[in-house]
């Protein structure tokens, strides 16, 4: 009744081919930026930035990035964390090292350099496949960790051990640092997040994407017919880390402001995106923001709901919610194995349909 | 085109290869100028298995080239050496007139070989469209940078494929699952599919390994049809493996005969039914 394509007639390949080919989902994807650029920004305070938008920005990116490799190129990485700490450390060595050059190219440069580890990494897959591959990417994520530990020139020698972004300013205004007010760093994160998002939807329908999915759905036949698997698989490895790495250096930089890599960036973490992308769909764009959507706000919603309105202690509530995220998660599993996104698909498709089911 | 007409010009093709077929005997064999892909000697094992034995035929330009054989005869074994997926271990390939050094598969590809699998191999999770337009991987090329911002050279690259892709899903009438995921399509459909990315990539040379498989008399003659009208109206070079012998008495030009690796047989249909040494293979000899 309200979404569907029916009536919508495409005349021209470029017409069928743009990003969002039906007319409401333009719309709506048009509201949800315009929401999220003019007007959060006039309500958001401390404590919505700090444990809601935030935290969901940054694991948004490195959702992106990993279902880039493991959604759409099918290669199996259990590294996340490794990379967001290179992403992280790279950020901080350029900032520090060139005091002058602006946040955002700090953050888009962290990116190349994790991107570069990223195809290091990569390598084995030409080799090895599936678990094997997730065994040989483990490797990165304990190997990165400890060299971030073990070299003293990676945080500059400091006593703690500890990284701790510098002020940086985009026009006058503090982006990292104690003093950056929220709806700023709001801004720069949700500017860098939409922006790869678009980048990420415009690869995957393009040649690039097109084979990373022939690799993923049957790797023999790819090559066969024509796609490189060497530049198919290292390039998703290089998308894949720089989203990561992008996505290390804005919760380092502008998120926590100082970090240690063994507590910041441990295989919890790498486990934790990778949750994202199988709750929130493999191999779907809007799946990565729902999964991370869902496993970074639900605990926060819950314990608003529970501490703030039914006032329940903190401690019942903390378990309760451990048990209720736990539960859901098995419940969306059985209910729809390919996640989130796959159950708005459907619920798209009945929704053209609907009201006649034929 | 009304489908009547379609079914009409096939039919007429068809009667068209026949009269070809009763010149080409007289023809002397010397005439080789105009081979496309000719394979010399090649011999292939596996540790002590022994798949492929001093095999030599020849395919020329714009012929149905069958090979047939019982199972296990190294039929599927030659395909995959000539677009390069297996490298004998003996014997030389020679494409286009030039011989062939130990290319990967995928440079072979870009070559102009193409080729459809015995099993289905499409990309299950992708669209009907996309597979086509992965399979004119080979003739698109662009940088990583522009595609990321779908402007310039890469969205005019997409719109420019994308027409020549809909020539061909025009050409096997499957404008209805353009958008379907191929995994929810039924088999004969998914190999009509399979049929399509293959010649998506316009190649010189087009390897069909059992194109006809577990598919009923309909849908071999819609299959037959299909494989007739791409060797006439794209003027393809076909190479096909099948085992139903009365299609492949119909549309080839020539036919060799593999049997435990060795090459038994090779000539126009007429010579090879005839052959005392491939009924044999075929129906196999009385031991008394």
């Amino acid at each position: 009744m309200f979404y569907r394509e029916a009536g919508e007639f495409k005349t021209s390949y470029p017409a069928d081919q743009q990003i969002f080919p039906i007319a409401l989902d333009r719309l709506g994807v048009k509201i949800v930026l315009v929401f999220a650029f003019l007007v959060v920004p006039f309500i958001i305070d401390d404590y919505w930035e700090k444990s809601v938008l935030m935290p969901f920005l940054v694991w948004s990116m490195a959702a992106l990035g990993l279902n880039i490799l493991i959604g759409y190129c099918g290669q199996l990485s259990l590294g996340t964390g490794g990379f967001m700490a290179v992403g992280a450390y790279a950020a901080y060595k350029l900032m520090t090292a060139f005091p002058d050059l602006n946040i955002f190219f700090v953050i888009i440069l962290a990116g190349g350099v994790t991107a570069l580890v990223g195809i290091l990494f990569g390598l084995p897959s030409l080799r090895i496949k599936g678990f094997y591959l997730a065994v040989a990417t483990l490797a990165a994520q304990f190997f990165l960790v400890w060299m971030f530990n073990k070299f003293p020139w990676f945080y500059n020698h400091s006593a703690s051990g500890q990284i701790t972004a510098p002020e940086r300013f985009i026009f006058g205004v503090a982006i990292t640092g104690p003093e950056a007010p929220p709806w700023a760093t709001y801004l720069f994160c949700l500017t860098i997040v939409v922006l790869f998002a678009f980048v990420a939807k415009n690869l995957t329908r393009s040649v690039i994407g097109r084979s990373w999915m022939a690799i993923r759905d049957m790797d023999i036949a790819a090559e066969i017919i024509g796609v490189p698997p060497l530049k198919a698989k290292l390039t998703a490895f290089a998308v894949s880390s720089f989203y990561i790495g992008v996505a290390g250096a804005m919760f380092f930089a502008v998120y926590l402001g100082a970090a240690e890599p063994t507590e910041a960036f441990g295989i919890e973490k790498s486990f934790l995106v990778l949750f994202m992308i199988i709750i929130g769909g493999l191999g779907s764009i809007v799946g990565s923001f729902i999964g991370a959507a869902f496993i970074i706000s639900l605990p926060v919603l819950l314990k608003n709901i529970m501490v703030g309105g039914l006032g329940w202690p903190t401690d019942i509530v903390q378990h309760l919610i451990f048990m209720l995220i736990g539960g859901l998660i098995v419940f969306f599993l059985i209910v729809e194995p390919h996640g989130l996104a796959q159950l708005w698909r459907i619920t798209k498709e009945k929704l053209r349909l609907w009201p006649f089911p034929h | 085109m009304a489908t009547s007409e379609l079914y009409l010009c096939a039919y007429s093709t068809l009667s068209q290869k026949q009269h070809d077929r009763d010149n080409q005997v007289m023809m002397p064999d010397s005439v080789v100028d105009d081979v496309l892909l000719s394979v010399k000697n090649i011999s292939l094992s596996f540790g002590g298995v022994k798949a492929l034995e001093n095999i030599s035929f020849d395919i020329r330009k714009g012929e149905i080239r069958a090979i047939i054989g019982p199972n296990g005869a190294g039929k599927s074994s030659m395909l995959n050496v000539i677009n390069g997926f297996y490298h004998p271990q003996d014997g030389e390939v020679w494409f286009k007139g030039i011989r062939r050094n130990n290319l990967k598969p995928h440079q072979i590809a870009r070559q102009g070989i193409s080729r459809t699998f015995q099993n289905i191999a499409l990309f299950k999770g992708m669209t009907t469209l996309d597979n086509l337009m992965t399979g004119r991987i080979t003739r698109m090329n662009t940088n990583m940078f522009w595609q990321a911002i779908w402007y310039g050279r890469a969205e005019r690259q997409e719109i420019e494929h994308r027409e020549r892709i809909e020539q061909i899903i025009d050409f096997l009438k499957i404008q209805s699952i353009r958008k379907t995921p191929v995994g929810r399509l039924p088999y004969g459909l998914q190999k009509r599919v399979e049929l399509g990315r293959a010649l998506a990539a316009d190649a010189d040379l087009l390897l069909l390994d059992e194109p006809m498989a577990g598919m009923n008399i309909e849908e071999k003659e819609d299959m037959c049809r299909y494989v007739l009208d791409v060797n006439e109206q794209f003027g393809t070079t076909i190479a096909l493996i099948e085992h139903d012998m009365g299609v492949v008495m119909d549309i080839a030009d020539r036919v060799v005969v593999l049997d435990y690796g060795r090459k038994i047989g090779d000539g126009v249909p007429d010579e090879i039914r005839n052959n005392q040494t491939v009924i044999d293979a075929y129906l196999g000899v009385s031991h008394d």
